[in-house]
């Protein structure tokens, strides 16, 4: 665990240089500079000492085969990344979809499904356009699928090889890592578009503060005002365009190995990364089913049909109906009392 | 390591003790299959794998439930012998087992060696003969290659007599393979014949054998463990003899000995000395005077040695005193202070040995490094025991039984010389006739004198075969060819890289130029490619040593029988059946294996090397009966590993001999001479392989004696030094009493009416050496060693630069010789040379090159490019270069540069990858020399015949070397030129 | 209970790569898939040590551990073996490996990758000993035969050194006595958790 939270480390850092401006010519100019002399004697230990104070911790030197991975005598690393697949991965793994799946059971329990308190008005109004749900759905599907077999890669020597074999289990795995493979296109496809056709909704504002400060109405049973997506949904969207965008990213470097990172610390880091992401991905989208289906009344059909009910809209979404009903309105967040320019 | 599979066994418990009911030795392989007893159905099961598994079904060799026999033979590529043990099922080699038994390898392998399987198999292999018609190869039958190659010789030798043809041999050819090339030659009626030994250690030969008697390595690879100073110049025996890296690195470990590397390059040799000496290429005498210089100054010598055993010491002393400490830093630029320490350590931690290669070798001044080599040796009092010497460490599996049996341009086998006196010897040895064998010899229509004059010059050798094919005879009134020497037409090449020889582009011209080119090799090699030939080309499959038997000759001197593993592969024939076919097609078959065992075509190699038993008296081949080899080879486990010797458990047929009877062994098989482990040994009676320095230049020379002072071998009854052994001797000894009637009737015939000439070397019933024998003396007599060789070119070893200097500005001061004449060639050094000067080539061309070998691949290495085992190590041919040239150049490691040479055509260059690294020095490149199949930056795969191009091709080294010839050898220069990089 | 460990005494490896080549001709191990390699670290500086590598069949194997099919065992001799057959070509024991051990067959879409190949330690696979398809899918099996690897057999220096572990760390730490150096058993703290005097 010590070396991945050295490398995640890293990468915070890499990443505050970057927006930083800082030039990472400088930063490794400045490394070079205070490079000590390569020890004369190549004694095991001493290598790995002076090995270490030169970044990766790996033991490099030259093969004459074409295979640049082969020059790397000795990576260390290979046992943390064995002992952070073993121990904190799983961990992570556990608790984040475990605890949703209990945190979501508990809510359930407690509240029951939200429903629409004014009832059905009967009136439908247009709440996504038919890419909109095609894109969802796309990336829901693909999410699915994706989660399953990636969890399979985790979880499903524990869980189901003792249930199914050996001989099966490699079967359904070889099958899932290809579905896993292809998945990935239309996933990456989906978030893109998601991404596209929802940014001028989920850019964050006043109202979400508000929405936020009352806990987006979890708690208790007064429906904090929200625009065409509250606070919670542009949690989900932001998380799956950056976490999808992540999971494509890093996906996308595991499918061609050391083709576009080429050390083995970054393909590991990409490994690490990859699944972490996943497990608080799965964890939120299994909040974001329940509240899509069983948890919220009335919100399935909206990305079913793309219509909802006028009642439905105005209790959750208040502020998006009254922008839908009087168009002119274009700035929720205007003083009380202004008018909008031609209003009149 | 465990090494042995027995103490494997008891290692490892937990197996062991599951195989306790199958065996309670040694489980072979075979055993195991037949109690296994797997279905041979078995294999029908393997259709049914996936993709994803490592091979198909048919790559599986082993074949379950099939008898495995177990078959030795050497590995194919180095001197060091290693044992090759080849598991054979069904005449299929199937595997490779560690050969144990083996003293020399014990069990282990370079990746060569631990490839050669793959040699027999090689789908890469040339498969039938062919030829080039119209630019385009065609198969065609042997009788129809062997009629047409024939007729095209007999025209040839009629229009310009038997010297217009040149037979290029092979240091991989057997025993008796060379040694019937050598005798194809002579009954062809030519000197013009050569092998790889003329470019790797001919220097060393002439250097070693004008100073102490004989050319070869003095001690062997195993008594390097005795020695307590080890210093290797010019050499990375770690890559070119990886084997020989264990018994030096025991030896080390062991003695706590210093291993000091001398060399221009930080070699993966020099990566495990105690102490490393960086030179400038080509300074080797300096540094060697450099040395002594120490030595002489402190008083470090060893006088008595010098005294009894070394004549012309003073005149060396004369000449060191020049070299002083700050005028070797000049010169080599290596600092004084660490050269005194490598003499102190030289000359007090004894004993010391002194390992070169072709670093020493491979120079314009080749033969004179090599005695200045010696000359340390012997003021040290370093030869002619256990743990010292010059322990030359040769190239190729049997180049040293290549060169003992002639395959030399100025010796018959044995290096009896080309006189009237050696050719008179082995026509007696062959039984034809004197005159008839000279009527062979010169011009169409010349008269005996000049038949005699052409027999006894030497000739062309193979570096200058492009000079002989291409100079004008003579030229402006000057001789370019030695008189009677027409230009070369055909040449016939047997088991030799076209890509060997320095001036690759002056090649292609000359290979042009020729009316015949014969090729036999199991590869098609460069020879087949670089040029443009349309026709009377050909190709003619050789197997491998694998897929015959015979005996070779390690760099010890050891000999050892290889023992045929499978029939050839595909079309190829042995190179015995290929040398009578052509003998039969030029009409002297009969003569020639007079005495001969042939079957069926195929002279039988027990036959051949019993007939070099009853002619190789000179240098003890004669005691190496087929019988006894065979012997040794079957109980190799009773030799000791640091003494070589059989001890009193081994079997009565091998009981005290020394390993592969290291020559000389002497006299006839029955005598059971031991062969002899460490040469000049006066430790030990001369039975026992003790021995003296030989009495090859007379007696006394200038009134002072050449003959040893008090010194003499073990057991001698001559307490002094004595000449060679004759028949005067003899009887002024009186032991010619002791001669037997056959033997003194054999003695009688011989000598005709000047009995007293008959000499140790030429009486052919072996009685003249037995009697010396018995009274402990040796047969060739009791010299000094000559550190004053006067009847070479320098005599004291004096320095010379380069032809192509990096130090224009010492030329003036250490110029090389005058041009001059050798072997049948004018030889332009020092006009080059100057030419270079004056035209400021070192400026325009600021980088040294140099070259070497790579341990994944051999010698042109055709053969080893083709193996798919080796050739995936190394894929690209590259030049080293120092990362502050490389960065004055913008080159970074691995990309693609160009280099050029002075004597390259103007606009080409050659293409290969940068391997920028330390191990050269700034100004320095090294590149490997094993590459071809690339010339000027053309890929020439196309032009191979299809399915007989080598996997990996690249330049190669000699495109960019250039003009440089040694005096006394005509060894080329590839050790120290000039060249330029960029980045492609 | 014997437990088989691989040592290179990097003071006597010279890098020929016979065990390269003597492990490529006893498997028919295809180009591309280099089960051992030597690996030259300091190159062409004083210092420069060349170290033959291969897996080094690890206690508590990283491998394994990561494995999502569980396709690894260790042999009651220590020998970390595979399944061709279970495994899916994830890559994932690439990642875990600290000594670069596991080679795949490019196959396929992508980085596709075929089914894991590493060295066996001459020791074949989960199919009956020595049998065609065995030798088919993992390479000769000469544990089974009484032999040990045949890297190690050939070692031209015999720098690289097979067998018990306890033996082969004894025959090293002789040797270190008897030379008076040695640069330890490289890759032994990470592969065995454990040390041998150098």
């Amino acid at each position: 665990m010590n070396g991945f939270t050295l490398k995640l480390r890293a990468v915070l850092a890499a990443l505050v240089i970057c927006l930083g401006a800082a030039t990472l010519d400088v930063s490794t100019a400045v490394a070079q500079s205070a490079q000590p002399a390569a020890p004369a004697a190549a004694h095991e230990e001493v290598l790995f000492r002076y090995l270490q104070t030169q970044g990766s911790g790996n033991l490099v030197g030259r093969v004459s085969i074409p295979d640049h991975k082969a020059a790397t005598l000795i990576q260390p690393g290979g046992r943390e990344f064995q002992e952070t697949w073993r121990g904190p991965m799983k961990w992570i793994a556990a608790v984040a979809i475990i605890g949703m799946i209990v945190l979501v059971g508990i809510f359930y329990a407690v509240k029951g499904p939200i429903r629409t308190t004014s009832g059905y008005a009967g009136r439908l109004i247009k709440r996504f356009r038919g890419i909109d749900v095609f894109a969802h759905w796309l990336t829901a599907v693909s999410f699915v699928v994706l989660a399953i077999t990636g969890l399979n890669i985790t979880f499903g020597r524990y869980l189901l090889l003792p249930l199914i074999g050996a001989e099966a289990f490699t079967s359904w795995s070889e099958a899932a890592k290809v579905a896993h493979n292809f998945m990935g296109f239309p996933f990456t496809l989906g978030v893109l578009l998601m991404f596209v056709l929802f940014l001028k909704d989920n850019i964050f504002d006043k109202t979400d503060l508000r929405w936020f400060a009352q806990g987006g109405g979890m708690i208790g049973h007064a429906h904090p005002p929200a625009r065409k997506f509250n606070g919670g949904q542009k949690i989900v969207y932001w998380a799956t365009v950056f976490g999808g965008g992540a999971l494509a990213v890093t996906g996308f470097i595991l499918m061609f190995p050391f083709q576009i990172v080429t050390s083995i610390d970054g393909m590991q880091l990409a490994l690490q990364l990859h699944g972490i992401i996943a497990f608080l991905m799965i964890a939120l989208i299994i909040g974001h089913i329940y509240l899509g289906s069983i948890g919220m009344e009335g919100a399935f059909r909206a990305m079913w049909s793309g219509k909802v009910d006028l009642n439905w809209a105005k209790e959750h979404h208040p502020l998006w109906v009254e922008e839908i009903m009087n168009p002119t309105r274009k700035d929720s967040s205007l003083p009380a009392g202004a008018k909008g320019a031609g209003a009149d | 390591m465990l090494i042995k599979r027995s103490e494997a066994e008891a290692v490892r418990g937990g197996l062991a003790a599951s195989f306790a009911a199958l065996s309670s030795g040694a489980l072979d392989r075979r055993a195991f299959l037949r109690r296994s007893g797997v279905a041979a159905s078995g294999l029908a099961a393997l259709g049914a794998l996936s993709a994803g598994t490592v091979k198909k079904a048919e790559a599986g060799p082993m074949q379950p439930g099939v008898r495995v026999e177990l078959r030795k033979n050497l590995c194919t590529h180095c001197s060091v012998g290693c044992t090759v043990l080849a598991e054979v099922q069904n005449g299929v080699w199937v595997g490779q087992e560690p050969a144990w038994e083996s003293p020399i390898n014990r069990g282990t392998h370079c990746a060569k060696g631990a490839a050669v399987r793959e040699l027999v198999h090689g789908d890469r292999r040339l498969k039938y003969p062919m030829k080039l018609e119209g630019g385009q190869w065609k198969r065609i039958s042997w009788a129809q290659a062997i009629d047409e190659i024939g007729d095209k010789l007999l025209r040839i030798r009629n229009e310009s007599g038997p010297d217009a043809a040149f037979f290029l041999g092979s240091a991989k050819f057997s025993n008796e393979g060379a040694y019937l090339f050598r005798k194809l030659a002579a009954f062809w009626g030519t000197n013009n014949v050569d092998h790889q030994a003329r470019i790797c250690h001919s220097t060393t030969v002439a250097g070693v054998a004008n100073t102490w008697g004989y050319g070869a390595q003095t001690n062997s690879y195993n008594d390097i463990r005795n020695s307590k100073t080890i210093v290797i110049m010019g050499g990375n025996p770690a890559e070119a003899h990886p084997v020989s890296l264990q018994h030096v690195l025991q030896g080390k470990e062991k003695n706590r000995a210093n291993l000091i590397v001398i060399d221009p390059r930080f070699t993966r040799t020099a990566a495990h000395a105690t102490e490393y000496v960086r030179l400038r290429p080509g300074t080797d005498i300096p540094l060697l005077w450099g040395i002594l210089w120490h030595i002489f100054e402190n008083g470090w010598e060893d006088k008595e040695f010098i005294r009894q055993r070394v004549y012309g010491m003073e005149e060396v002393r004369k000449e060191v005193a020049k070299w002083t400490p700050e005028e070797v830093e000049r010169v080599t630029g290596v600092p004084g202070a660490q050269l005194r320490r490598v003499a102190e350590k030289f000359a007090k931690e004894k004993p010391a040995t002194l390992i070169w290669c072709m670093g020493m070798t491979q120079h314009t001044v080749g033969t004179a490094n090599v005695r200045a080599a010696c000359a340390l040796l012997l003021a040290t009092g370093n030869v002619g025991g256990a743990g010292n010497g010059a322990n030359i460490f040769r190239g190729h599996c049997n180049v040293q039984g290549a060169s003992d049996f002639g395959l030399d341009t100025a010796s018959l086998p044995a290096y009896y010389g080309l006189d009237e006196g050696a050719w008179r010897h082995w026509c007696r040895v062959w039984e034809v006739d004197y005159e008839w064998m000279r009527g062979r010899f010169g011009p169409p229509g010349a008269d005996d004198a000049t038949r005699k004059r052409m027999m006894e010059l030497p000739g062309v050798t193979t570096t200058r075969y492009i000079d002989a094919t291409l100079l004008e005879p003579v030229k402006d009134g000057t001789r370019q060819l030695a008189e009677g020497q027409p230009n070369y037409r055909a040449m016939l090449v047997f088991g030799h890289g076209g890509n060997t020889v320095v001036r690759m582009p002056e090649a292609v011209a000359a290979l042009e130029k020729l009316d015949l080119l014969v090729v036999a090799d199991p590869h098609p090699t460069t020879f087949a490619v670089l040029h443009n030939r349309k026709d009377n080309t050909y190709l003619l499959p050789i197997c491998t040593q694998f897929e015959c038997s015979g005996s070779r000759t390690a760099s010890n001197r050891s000999v050892q029988w290889g023992e045929q593993i499978v029939e050839p592969i595909f079309e190829s024939k042995t190179d015995y059946e290929v040398i009578y076919r052509l003998a039969e097609k030029l009409g002297f078959a009969n003569e020639m294996f007079k005495n001969i065992t042939v079957r069926s075509k195929v002279p039988e190699p027990e036959s051949v090397l019993r007939e070099i038993n009853r002619g190789a008296w000179s240098t003890g081949y004669t005691g190496i009966s087929p019988e006894r080899l065979k012997a040794h080879m079957k109980y190799q486990r009773y030799f000791d590993l640091v003494t070589l010797r059989a001890g009193p458990d081994a079997p009565a047929e091998v009981r005290g001999d020394y390993y592969g009877l290291p020559w000389p062994c002497w006299g006839t098989p029955e005598l059971r001479h031991p062969g002899t482990h460490i040469l000049y040994n006066t430790h030990l009676h001369v039975k026992e392989g003790g021995g003296t320095f030989r009495a090859r230049f007379g007696v006394e020379r200038n009134g002072v004696s050449l003959l040893a002072e008090g010194s003499y071998s073990k057991g001698s009854e001559i307490q002094d030094g004595y000449p060679e052994f004759t028949m005067a001797v003899l009887k002024r000894l009186g032991w010619d009493k002791e001669l037997t009637a056959e033997e003194r009737a054999v003695i009688e015939r011989i000598g005709g009416n000047n009995v007293d000439r008959v000499s140790w070397a030429t009486d052919l019933s072996g009685g003249i050496i037995r009697v010396a024998l018995e009274h402990g003396c040796s047969p060739f007599g009791n010299a000094k060693a000559r550190a004053f060789a006067w009847n070479l070119p320098d005599p004291v070893p004096v320095h010379r630069e380069p032809i192509y200097s990096p130090r224009p500005d010492l030329v003036a001061k250490y110029p090389t010789r005058d041009n001059f004449m050798a072997h049948r060639v004018i030889n332009y050094g020092r006009t080059v040379q100057q030419l270079a000067v004056d035209r400021n080539i070192a400026r325009d061309f600021p980088i040294v090159l140099t070259s070497g070998r790579l341990v994944e691949y051999e010698g042109g290495g055709e053969e080893t490019r083709s193996n798919k085992w080796l050739a995936e190590l190394q894929q690209d041919m590259f030049v080293e270069i120092n990362p502050q040239d490389a960065a004055e150049r913008g080159i970074r490691d691995g990309q693609w540069v160009l280099v050029w040479g002075p004597e390259m055509p103007k606009d080409k260059v050659c293409r290969m990858k940068a391997l920028v690294t330390e191990r050269v020095g700034k100004g320095v490149a090294f590149m490997p020399f094993h590459f071809a199949g690339w010339f000027m930056s053309e890929d020439q795969r196309r032009k191979y015949p299809a399915g007989t191009d080598p996997i990996v091709l690249g330049e190669s080294v000699n495109t960019v070397t250039t003009y440089g010839f040694d005096p006394v050898t005509s060894m080329q220069e590839t050790k120290c030129t000039l060249c330029q990089i960029r980045a492609a | 209970m014997a437990r088989m460990k691989f040592l290179c005494d990097a003071d006597r490896c010279i890098e020929c790569n016979a065990c390269v080549t003597a492990c490529k001709n006893e498997h028919e191990v295809p180009w591309g898939i280099n089960r051992r390699r030597v690996v030259t670290i300091n190159d062409g500086k004083p210092g420069e040590r060349s170290i033959s590598m291969a897996c080094m069949h690890c206690t508590d194997a990283p491998c394994a551990a990561v494995c999502p099919v569980d396709c690894f065992y260790t042999t009651a001799d220590g020998v970390v073996l595979h399944s061709k057959d279970l495994c899916i070509g994830c890559g994932y024991c690439f990642y875990a490996c600290p000594f670069g051990a596991p080679q795949y067959p490019r196959l396929g879409n992508f980085g596709s990758r075929g089914k894991m190949d590493k060295c066996t330690y001459c020791a074949g696979g989960p199919e009956a000993d020595n049998t065609p398809a065995e030798y088919a899918k993992y390479g000769a099996n000469r544990l089974a035969e009484g032999k040990l690897p045949l890297c190690a057999e050939m070692c031209s220096t015999k720098a690289l050194l097979a067998g018990d572990g306890d033996i082969i760390a004894q025959i090293y730490a002789e040797r270190v006595s008897t030379r008076g150096y040695g640069s330890g058993a490289w890759g032994w703290r990470t592969a065995y958790k454990d040390m041998v005097a150098g």
